[in-house]
């Protein structure tokens, strides 16, 4: 224990220094400070705290001990009457917050006093049909500008002293079905200079996952890279390679159309020099109109970001037919194990599974499961490729063509996911990942008769159940190495929010119930927990200003949840909407003593 | 001007309350005009070229709005996933960004199993019967008994439609080497002008009006049998919001004046369509 504090000093010792230098010096961001975002505490400049997306801080002076001491310093209202799913994570420089909202929009705030400095509204056209909330999940920085992504697939470069707009550019057509959420992705290269890496959303229309690069400055496209066979990229204006190839897994010309929607953004890693990105499903959603595995959906995918090219692929549920859109952050770090130290990196997918692989050739070295009761597959085997269980693949409507419901099974997790976007937590004290999970399954029967466009096919039919009955959320420690589950914490409502680890011992989460969480990295113990009001479903961040340790959440229920009814509804049904940013810090005369 | 205020303000309360409120006829007819919602890009129904909305479904439209001696507001919208929620985006709800919603929607089937799943609309008024049916090109295609031609000849549909489903799933996969899929109807049909294609499937309303367009191109209609398809037919007629049904019952009238009339025929035969009868 003594041996403990004396650890926990001399990082909070270092982390001060750091904080301080970060602070005096007071630089515009640069692809240094990105990449070295994780141990520099004066500020967060990128999504993830650290491109790698550890979601770990090794600032400490909030620790199990002082927790007790955490008070709100201000909260700051979105306002408007625009509101549903707040899943922004807040980026901060110089004492500036800059933090997105629901229905793309964005704020500048003085830290110190919690005042509005400006305000960005995106102007979103008609027409938009957003398959999963309004909800944007935070900005990008460098230089003089802050950068977003908005609904109607557009990517917006604003002034960070004064919000206007740089630039602003298409990254897909709305008209077609595409949109955009997840925060940009700012990597250095030296053939380019800095990069801003974004995916794309949309639902089933027909998109096919793309990844582009563009010039910070200008926003002009520097590569792109689709990520279903077949399909062309492009590198300086021109036709590069195609990507894998056309038909090896998937039949006729669906690759076309093939679905794969890069659409939470990606992950950087700077020793393998490597951006890494998630793919969705495959669409249609019917898995019998498509046999193969339909490459790459539902996968990693490692691109050098240098020219675009897929360096590897790893596809965690190939020929996907229960919608487990596979896009969760790969988050890397070295681990541990038989004494040796293998450069890894890890993902809790959709499918219930928590994967750890050779982040520099995507070999595959580990699968755990990390949800309860997983029915889908039997396991995974020694190539990282599911075992299916063919009697929980959904039926084929086809079979049924007799105008009766079909057979219904019942798929663990259900198509939300053992995991969602929420990002989890890597803890470089601990060396366990921190999951955000929901213990849920789903009942997917063939249903006589939907239409589409006014015309009759055979659709599916589903429903959420969750798989107890006293819980659905579920925020897990894992030890990457064993696969063991360390800890667990049970929550009622699904969790939907992101994950913060720090150097001070803690994992700090938000609940659909509006508390932000506190516990014990290593017991899970709970040791603080605040009401904000509403449902929170976005990620918390730490950073020090002025010798003191800040806390932030955005909270605002909303996401996916609330859309699909089921019988989830009753355990979210009376959550209430809201807006807001709440800071926290322990006050100068309790930290004193 | 007065009349886009007024939508705005509506637009705003509706914000505010997250509810929308009915729309019974004697409001609607006070207000001074009718919102209807229409498919985008669904060609002889309903699509845009600039400002103007043309189609069967507009067409229609109008004469509801004139019966009711208001202006008409058209809600040019894309399909989701499927018609229930098209129900949703367009009638009970409104769409997620703005919020806003149509009095009527246009082109909903009519069917049991739909309208219970669907308690917040009410579905009325069949006008049309819908079919599936291939058009091909009679220089490459003289005679099509079944869709075993296709097992050497291209066949252009829609991506992500019924028809697509049933030609992805038709002789247990074995036609996908030969599917053309357009991302959008629109596309579909300019591969068969240009000859890239023998053939599409779509609805049969869809496949005439394809075949209208090809005056070079001699063209049948024809409806080989569709082992495992779920309806060959079935009626389309429009929806309402569940709490102004009496709006939805007063045109009605319009529906069976038109058919009765013959000028449904007359309206449908502009786009090259031919109206049957049904029961």
């Amino acid at each position: 224990m003594k041996q403990q504090f004396l650890k926990l000093a001399v990082v909070s010792a270092i982390a001060c220094s750091v904080g301080v230098s970060a602070s005096a010096t007071a630089d515009a961001v640069d692809t240094a400070a990105i990449v070295g975002d994780q141990a520099s505490t004066g500020d967060i400049v990128s999504y993830g705290l650290g491109p790698r997306g550890q979601r770990y801080s090794p600032l400490s002076a909030i620790n199990k001990e002082t927790i007790k001491n955490l008070f709100p310093v201000w909260s700051f209202s979105f306002g408007g009457e625009k509101q549903r799913g707040q899943e922004s994570q807040p980026l901060v420089k110089d004492g500036v917050m800059y933090v997105t909202g629901s229905y793309s929009r964005m704020w500048a705030i003085d830290i110190a006093t919690g005042e509005e400095l400006w305000q960005y509204d995106a102007r979103l056209p008609e027409g938009i049909l957003p398959c999963c909330d309004v909800v944007n999940r935070g900005a990008a920085i460098l230089g003089d500008k802050v950068f977003f992504g908005t609904l109607d697939a557009k990517i917006v470069a604003l002034d960070a002293k004064t919000g206007k707009v740089v630039w602003r550019k298409k990254i897909a057509d709305f008209e077609a079905g595409y949109s955009y959420t997840a925060a940009p992705l700012i990597v250095p290269t030296e053939a380019h200079g800095p990069l801003i890496l974004t995916g794309n959303s949309g639902g089933e229309f027909g998109v096919v996952g793309q990844v582009d690069a563009r010039n910070p400055d200008t926003g002009d496209l520097v590569w792109s890279r689709p990520v279903i066979e077949g399909h062309m990229g492009t590198l300086n204006g021109e036709e590069s390679t195609m990507t894998g190839t056309a038909n090896e897994s998937w039949p006729g010309d669906m690759w076309k159309n093939g679905g794969g929607a890069t659409w939470l953004g990606g992950t950087y890693d700077a020793d393998s020099k490597l951006a890494y990105f998630g793919t969705g499903n495959p669409a249609p959603w019917n898995s019998y109109l498509r046999p193969g595995d339909n490459k790459w959906t539902s996968s990693r995918v490692a691109i050098n970001p240098e020219n675009g090219e897929i360096e590897w692929g790893f596809q965690t549920t190939p020929h996907d037919g229960w919608d487990y859109d596979g896009v969760n952050e790969f988050v890397t770090f070295d681990m541990e194990k038989d004494g040796k130290v293998i450069k890894a990196g890890a993902t809790a997918d959709r499918n219930g599974f928590f994967y750890v692989l050779d982040r520099t050739n995507g070999d595959f070295v580990s699968a755990v499961p990390f949800v309860k009761n997983i029915t889908w597959a039997k396991g995974i085997d020694e190539n990282g490729r599911p075992i299916f269980d063919p009697e929980n693949r959904p039926g084929d409507p086809a079979e049924s063509a007799d105008g009766k419901k079909g057979k219904s099974i019942f798929a663990v997790p259900s198509f939300l996911g053992g995991k969602n976007w929420m990002p989890m937590a890597y803890s470089q004290d601990t060396k366990h990942f921190y999951i955000p999970s929901n213990e849920w399954g789903m009942d997917i029967w063939n249903e006589p008769v939907t239409y589409k466009k006014g015309a009759a096919y055979l659709g599916a039919g589903f429903t959420i159940k969750p798989i107890f009955d006293d819980y659905i959320g579920s925020l897990k420690a894992i030890d990457p190495a064993s696969g063991e589950t360390k800890w667990e914490y049970k929550n009622k409502a699904p969790l939907w929010g992101g994950v913060l680890t720090t150097a001070g011992g803690l994992v700090f989460t938000g609940t659909p119930e509006g508390f932000l969480k506190a516990f014990d990295d290593e017991t899970g113990e709970e040791l603080w927990k605040f009401q904000t009001g509403t449902g929170i479903v976005s990620s918390p961040v730490t950073w020090e200003q002025d010798g003191e340790q800040w806390l932030a959440i955005v909270a605002g229920w909303g996401g996916a949840v609330p859309l699909w009814g089921g019988e989830v509804a009753k355990f979210v049904s009376h959550l209430n909407q809201g807006g807001s940013v709440w800071t926290f810090k322990i006050p100068k005369q309790l930290a004193a003593k | 001007m007065i009349l886009l205020t007024r939508l705005i303000l509506g637009s705003l309360l509706l914000c505010v309350t997250g509810l929308l409120h009915a729309r019974p006829i004697d409001e609607v007819v006070d207000s001074g005009y009718l919102t209807i919602s229409l498919y985008e890009d669904y060609a002889p129904y309903s699509w845009q070229e600039g400002d103007q909305v043309l189609g069967i479904d507009a067409d229609i439209a109008r004469r509801f709005a004139d019966h009711l001696g208001v202006d008409i507001k058209f809600l040019v919208r894309g399909a989701d996933e499927n018609v229930d929620d098209d129900l949703r985006n367009n009638l009970w709800k409104g769409d997620l960004i703005h919020r806003q919603s149509a009095d009527l929607m246009m082109h909903v089937p009519q069917d049991r199993e739909l309208a219970a799943r669907n308690n917040l609309v009410a579905l009325m008024a069949p006008y049309f019967m819908e079919e599936m049916a291939v058009v091909a090109n009679t220089a490459v295609l003289p005679v099509l008994e079944t869709f075993g031609r296709f097992l050497n000849k291209p066949i252009a549909v829609e991506v992500d439609t019924a028809g697509d489903f049933f030609l992805s799933n038709a002789f247990r996969g074995k036609l996908h080497p030969s599917i053309r899929r357009g991302r959008t109807f629109a596309e579909v049909v300019k591969l068969y002008l240009a000859a890239e294609v023998p053939a599409a499937m779509g609805s049969k309303a869809q496949m005439e009006w394809i075949a209208h367009q090809s005056s070079d191109i001699a063209s049948i209609i024809v409806q080989p049998p569709m082992p495992g398809i779920v309806r060959t037919r079935w009626p389309v007629g429009y929806a309402v919001k569940h709490d102004s049904r009496d709006l939805g019952y007063a045109l009605t009238d319009v529906v069976s004046d038109l058919i009765s009339s013959g000028e449904m025929k007359k309206i449908t035969a502009q786009y090259g369509v031919s109206w049957t009868a049904f029961e």
